[in-house]
Formats: structure tokens, C-alpha cells, sequence
């Protein structure tokens, strides 16, 4: 008997979260806790929509349009963990326009499972899809960064015009933040040079590596690999201070999301 | 309902007549039980150092408790002439009085607007009285209602958000930079009283370390031994900040002990990348306010937490008019409640009435039709007689219902208790 799947579009989930994020604005004007649950609740609903939509259409994370909704699934979880162990902070107010935009870029680079390379033999597909793994986590790391380092510009902004220390929009601490930025960067740097290496290797030994290591995928990779290793050394060797750390992660997000966009070796007609 | 709420608070009465009036815990359950055995009524009283209130509440009909007889009852507990307490004191009578309640309750009518104590003191007074057996239906369910409406005022209109003392707006510009204490250090300067106070906000954060650094050493060590700390010489003063993760100053110095070219020189390149926070409550300042950059170094003079005092306070001033609105909705509810609550009774004896009515017809009509009726004819008949019965009782139950909620149900009650023999 065949399984009828549901219909779920990248609309349902794209308006669940839009829904949710103007729920939260609405709640730093007015803190009201029915606004909170309808925000979670359709914070929920999205996230259940954008995994059914994953489950059922399985885009190849290799396309910028899979790995962008691959990077958005992880932090819609993060969103929704944070939103309820943080019920009096601001979480959800930088998250979810980080996943909108994720999802908004995602059907802007809209390509189908049809481009995917059908061509590639089962070994390179494991180990394409450890070092798509590898590279995913470390997108989401970096995107976790990004995040805390908006919140820490926008603390330390608050914190130098003195303004209302318990102001409407409530945010963690610099401390805090600092540390999870810390952390999203120490754990993305590792994660990134050994999907990094996977990626080299295995384009020099399926593709053409004459032909590609000079594509924006390759290039923009090995960027931002150097901008984390930048990063590294700035805070433990130079102690740089907090604030230019957390725009250099910022400056780190926007060139992953180029690498993300940019077309990939293994996909074939992605565009670029 | 007949309840009342009575008595004076920082607007009516001076400071020196609120002591004269005020309980302590002893007078207090001697004042509940004599006032509840005297006049046969429920009775909370409510002390602190802000107001002195009794809500009393005496069943529908009974001569209501009043300002005057509340003015002898407390003139002749404090041993105060019943004359100076009677124009002291204030009175909400019936629905005022929920309100009034609800007021005291969600902090509207307290000296400082937002402020988060009243609640639990209101809390505490009726639990004292209702272990004393003092309270009763009215004063349990007007104590659910006003601690509801004064959380949902809380939550909706932010009204109690941020601090509007000094030392408290201190801590929470400290709670914005770091989020564990347990490994920072808090370094104090100056040993005054402001120092004290303070230190005694920031040691609840509980800090890894106090040091405390004063140019006499004796007053240096006085504090250190006060909060656990360690004096250090004033001469490694330098040194000390360097250390510190929060800076407490509260000199008497006649001009800044930490120009910005000493600090820049001496304290910043020793500290590595840590944030320090310089809580500066002295005047004249002691710190060189341009250190503050809100990332290495914050900054904090009594200017800016003065500042935000009043900030926060009018922004609690702005949550004044949401929460009256909350207040009112929540008041009539509480009130259309309480006396549906109170004709419910009559309500359920009249069905009752008429149920057992119905019965006694139905029962010998159908014994007599038994045999000739199908099971369908039965249902049918059962029917209509309930149809018959509810429609009469249509127009006297919503007559009921309608009565309630403008609180005037007592005599209608009456009258058809009369006319259906109710009581019979």
C-alpha cells in the first residue's frame, strides 16, 4: 500500500518561523506569556515541518540549497532549546532571523536533487558525505558564534552608552556570550580543517583539482579556514579584545554563507 | 458582599503616627481574634512600615464595620486617642475594596510603585490570620484574587522590572557583564557606609575574593573582617585593580585617586583582555570617567546609576495605566463572580424544586399510560415536560443571574424563596 507524504513546503516552515520571530519581537514590547507560548508553539510546529520536509525531500547537503536548510534545521533546535531554558532573555530575537535568512537564501538558490552528481561510487559518497558532516557542524558552529557576537556588540553597545542595565530586551552577559562565541569558534575550527582536508582529498582524487581548487567553494573554504585560525590566534596569542573578536566572527559567518551559495565540485549545475 | 478595607499609609498618616500604629506579632493576633470574636466577622490586618490596613467582611445584611468603629478599635489597642487615628484613616467599601486590595497588592499604592515585598507581606498577613481562624470564604477568595492579579500585573505590564535603589541598580549593571562570580574578585576602596551598603549587595553574588583597600588601615581591616575579605595597603592599590574583576570606590578623596593616564599606565596592561567593572559611588568621583570604553573597562558613577533609578521609575510609571486596566477587568470579574457565587444556591434549590415537581406529575401519568406507550412516546413526553420546566424557569434564573452581577440579589433571592417555597 503506498504511504501518502504530506505536502510540506519550504513556505509552511519559512512562515512558522517569520510567525514566531514576530511573536518574539511583539513579546519585548509586551511581555506577556501567551505571547511566549504561541511564539514556541510556532517555533515547534516549524521545526517539525522543516525536519518532515528534510526527512521527505532529503536535498543533498552538497547543494547550497540543502546545506543551507541542513545549517537552519541545527539552529532552529537551538533556537527552540534556547528560547525554553532562556524564557527571560532575547534568544529567539537574533536566532530566528538568522534561520530565516538561512531559508530565504535557501529557496533564493533553489536547485533540486535532479543536479546531484549520480555518477559517484559508494566510497566517495561515505566519505563525501563525513566531510559534508564535518563542514555542516562547523556552519552551524560558526552560525552559533555569529549569533552570540550580535549579542555581545549589541550588550557592549548598551553597556557603553549606560544605558538601562534591565532594559525590555533582556540579554545574557558579556561574560556569557564571550565564552559562547568561545566555545562555537573552538569547536568549529577543528571540525572545518578535517572537513577541509576530506574535501581536498577527495577532490583531488574523484575531480579534476586543477579544474576546482581555484572555484569559490574551494577558495572561500580555505578563507575561512584561515579567518578561524586568525581568530584563534588573535584571542589566545594577542588577547584581542572582546568586541573586535565578535565582529571577526561575524565577518567568519558572511564568508561561510558564500561558501555555502557557492556551487560545489560535487554537484553538478549548482550554481555559483 | 459586604466588605470593607480600612486604614492609614504613608500618604494619610506621618511616619511617627504609622509607628505608633503599627503590630508587632503579638498585638497583632490579639487585635485579629478580639476585633473577629467582638463583631463576628472575618478580619485580616495588615502592618508594615509603609500602612496599617484591616479588611473586614461581615455577612450581606450585618451593619458593615466602618472607619469610625476601625479608628476606636485601633485608638484603644495602641492606647491612642480614637480622635487622631479617625481623620488618619481611609475606607473602601465593597467593590472599592477588592480594588483597593488589588491596588496594595500589584504595588500601585506603595511608596516606591513596582516595589516586589508588599505581595508576600499581604500573603503573610492573611495566612496569619487564617491560622488564627479569622478568615472565611470572602477574605480567602479576595486573597487568591488579589495575589493573581498583582502576578499577572507583574508579568504583563513589567511594572516591577529593574532596581530603584542605588547599590541594587549596581549589581544588576555587574549581572549585565559577568555571569559566574565564584572566580572573580571585587575589590573595595573607601571603608564609608555607602561602601557597607553596597558590599553587601555584591556579596550575595558571592565572589571568589573581597579585598578592601582604604588609606587608614585599621577601617581597611574593619571591613575586611566584616565581609570576609582581605586588607590590602593602599599603596598596592595599582596592583590590586589590576587583580580585580569589580571595583567598589567610595572615597572621601578630595579629587580622583585613578586618573586615566595612571590607569592606562598601571592597571590596563597588566589585566590581559578581563572586563573590569568600576562601580564609582563616590563624590567627588574617584575614577577618571574616561576609562570607559564598555568592553575592557565599565564604568559606573553614582550619576549613572542615579540615572537609572529614574529611569526605571519612570518606566514603572508608564506600567501604572496598563495595570489599573488589568485591575479593572480583573475587579468586576471578581465581583460578577462572587455574586453569582452567592445566588448560586437559590439557583440550584429552584431546579431541585421543579425537578422533583416534574417528577411527582410525570410519574402517576406515566404509571397510568404504562402498556400504551412505545419507548419513542415516553422519550417524547419526558421531553416536553423538561421543555415545559425549563422554560419556565428561563426568566426567573436569568432575572437571577442578571441580579448578580450588579450585586443586587439579596432580595430577589428573598422573594422566590417566598414565591416557590423554597424553603419548605
Amino acid at each position: 500500500m503506498p504511504v501518502s507524504l504530506p505536502n510540506v513546503s519550504l513556505a509552511c516552515f519559512g512562515l512558522s518561523y517569520l510567525l514566531a520571530f514576530a511573536l518574539e519581537l511583539a513579546r519585548v514590547r509586551w511581555p506577556r506569556p501567551s505571547l511566549r507560548v504561541a511564539g514556541l508553539v510556532l517555533g515547534a510546529a516549524g521545526l517539525f515541518a522543516h525536519t518532515l520536509f528534510l526527512i521527505i525531500r532529503q536535498p543533498t547537503p552538497a547543494s547550497a540549497y540543502g546545506a543551507l536548510l541542513a545549517v537552519a534545521w541545527v539552529l532552529a533546535i537551538f533556537y527552540l532549546y534556547g528560547s525554553l531554558h532562556h524564557a527571560k532573555q532575547a534568544w529567539a530575537v537574533f536566532v530566528l532571523p538568522v534561520i530565516l535568512g538561512l531559508v530565504v537564501m535557501a529557496f533564493a538558490s533553489f536547485s533540486t536533487d535532479e543536479n546531484h552528481d549520480h555518477s559517484l561510487d559508494f566510497g566517495t559518497r561515505v566519505w563525501g558525505a563525513i566531510h559534508g558532516l564535518f563542514v555542516l557542524s562547523a556552519a552551524v558552529g560558526v552560525s552559533v558564534g555569529a549569533v552570540a557576537s550580535t549579542m555581545y556588540l549589541i550588550q557592549a553597545r548598551r553597556l557603553r552608552m549606560k544605558l538601562l542595565p534591565l532594559g525590555k530586551m533582556k540579554m545574557l552577559s558579556l561574560e556569557r556570550l564571550e565564552g559562547m562565541n568561545r566555545r562555537a569558534v573552538n569547536l568549529a575550527f577543528p571540525l572545518l580543517t578535517v572537513g577541509l582536508l576530506l574535501g581536498a582529498v577527495l577532490l583531488r582524487h574523484y575531480h579534476d583539482f586543477a579544474d576546482n581548487w581555484l572555484s569559490v567553494k574551494f577558495l572561500g573554504t580555505v578563507g575561512l579556514w584561515v579567518v578561524f585560525l586568525v581568530l584563534t590566534y588573535l584571542r589566545y596569542a594577542v588577547t584581542l579584545p572582546g568586541r573586535r573578536l565578535a565582529m571577526l566572527t561575524i565577518a567568519a559567518f558572511v564568508l561561510m554563507l558564500l561558501v555555502l551559495i557557492a556551487g560545489h565540485p560535487f554537484v553538478k549545475g549548482d550554481s555559483a | 458582599m459586604n466588605l470593607r478595607a480600612i486604614g492609614c499609609n504613608f500618604r494619610t498618616a506621618p511616619v511617627d503616627m504609622r509607628e505608633k500604629l503599627a503590630f508587632d506579632p503579638a498585638k497583632q493576633e490579639k487585635a485579629v481574634v478580639d476585633l473577629s470574636s467582638r463583631f463576628g466577622c472575618e478580619v485580616v490586618l495588615l502592618s508594615t512600615c509603609n500602612r496599617v490596613e484591616l479588611y473586614v467582611a461581615r455577612q450581606p445584611g450585618e451593619q458593615p464595620f466602618d472607619a469610625g468603629l476601625a479608628a476606636e478599635f485601633l485608638g484603644e489597642i495602641h492606647s491612642v486617642p480614637a480622635a487622631q487615628v479617625g481623620p488618619l484613616l481611609y475606607e473602601h467599601a465593597d467593590e472599592a475594596a477588592v480594588q483597593h486590595l488589588a491596588r496594595v497588592a500589584s504595588s500601585l499604592d506603595s511608596l516606591v510603585v513596582g516595589e516586589g515585598q508588599i505581595a508576600g507581606q499581604m500573603k503573610q498577613a492573611f495566612e496569619f490570620a487564617h491560622k488564627l481562624g479569622t478568615t472565611g470564604p470572602m477574605l480567602n477568595a479576595l486573597l487568591a484574587h488579589s495575589l493573581r492579579v498583582a502576578k499577572r500585573v507583574r508579568t504583563e505590564t513589567g511594572i516591577s522590572a529593574g532596581h530603584v535603589s542605588v547599590s541594587s541598580v549596581a549589581v544588576d549593571y555587574v549581572r549585565q557583564v559577568f555571569d559566574h562570580f565564584r572566580d572573580k574578585t571585587i575589590l573595595v576602596i573607601g571603608a564609608g557606609k555607602m561602601a557597607r551598603l553596597t558590599l553587601k549587595h555584591l556579596e550575595a553574588l558571592q565572589p571568589g575574593k573581597i579585598l578592601v583597600t582604604n588609606r587608614s588601615p585599621e577601617k581597611a581591616a574593619e571591613v575586611a573582617a566584616m565581609c570576609g575579605g582581605q586588607a590590602i595597603p593602599w599603596n598596592q592599590l595599582d596592583d590590586a585593580l589590576a587583580k580585580a574583576d569589580i571595583a567598589l570606590s567610595t572615597t572621601g578623596a578630595g579629587e580622583p585617586i585613578m586618573p586615566r593616564k595612571r590607569f592606562v599606565e598601571k592597571v590596563l596592561p597588566y589585566r590581559g583582555t578581563r572586563t573590569l567593572v568600576v562601580l564609582d559611588i563616590a563624590v567627588p568621583r574617584d575614577f577618571d570617567p574616561a576609562i570607559h570604553d564598555g568592553d575592557r573597562v565599565c564604568l559606573f558613577n553614582i550619576d549613572d546609576l542615579a540615572r537609572v533609578r529614574q529611569q526605571t521609575i519612570g518606566e514603572r510609571q508608564k506600567a501604572v495605566a496598563p495595570a489599573e486596566a488589568i485591575i479593572a477587568v480583573e475587579v468586576k470579574k471578581f465581583t460578577e463572580d462572587w455574586n453569582r457565587r452567592k445566588s448560586g444556591p437559590a439557583i440550584q434549590q429552584l431546579r431541585t424544586k421543579f425537578d422533583r415537581v416534574r417528577a411527582e406529575v410525570l410519574g402517576p401519568l406515566l404509571d397510568k399510560l404504562n402498556g400504551k406507550l412505545t419507548p419513542a412516546d415516553r422519550e417524547y413526553i419526558e421531553g416536553a415536560f423538561r421543555l415545559l420546566q425549563n422554560k419556565l424557569l428561563h426568566a426567573p434564573i436569568a432575572a437571577l443571574q442578571e441580579a448578580s452581577k450588579e450585586g443586587e440579589s439579596r432580595k430577589l433571592v428573598e422573594a422566590m424563596q417566598k414565591l416557590f417555597n423554597l424553603n419548605g
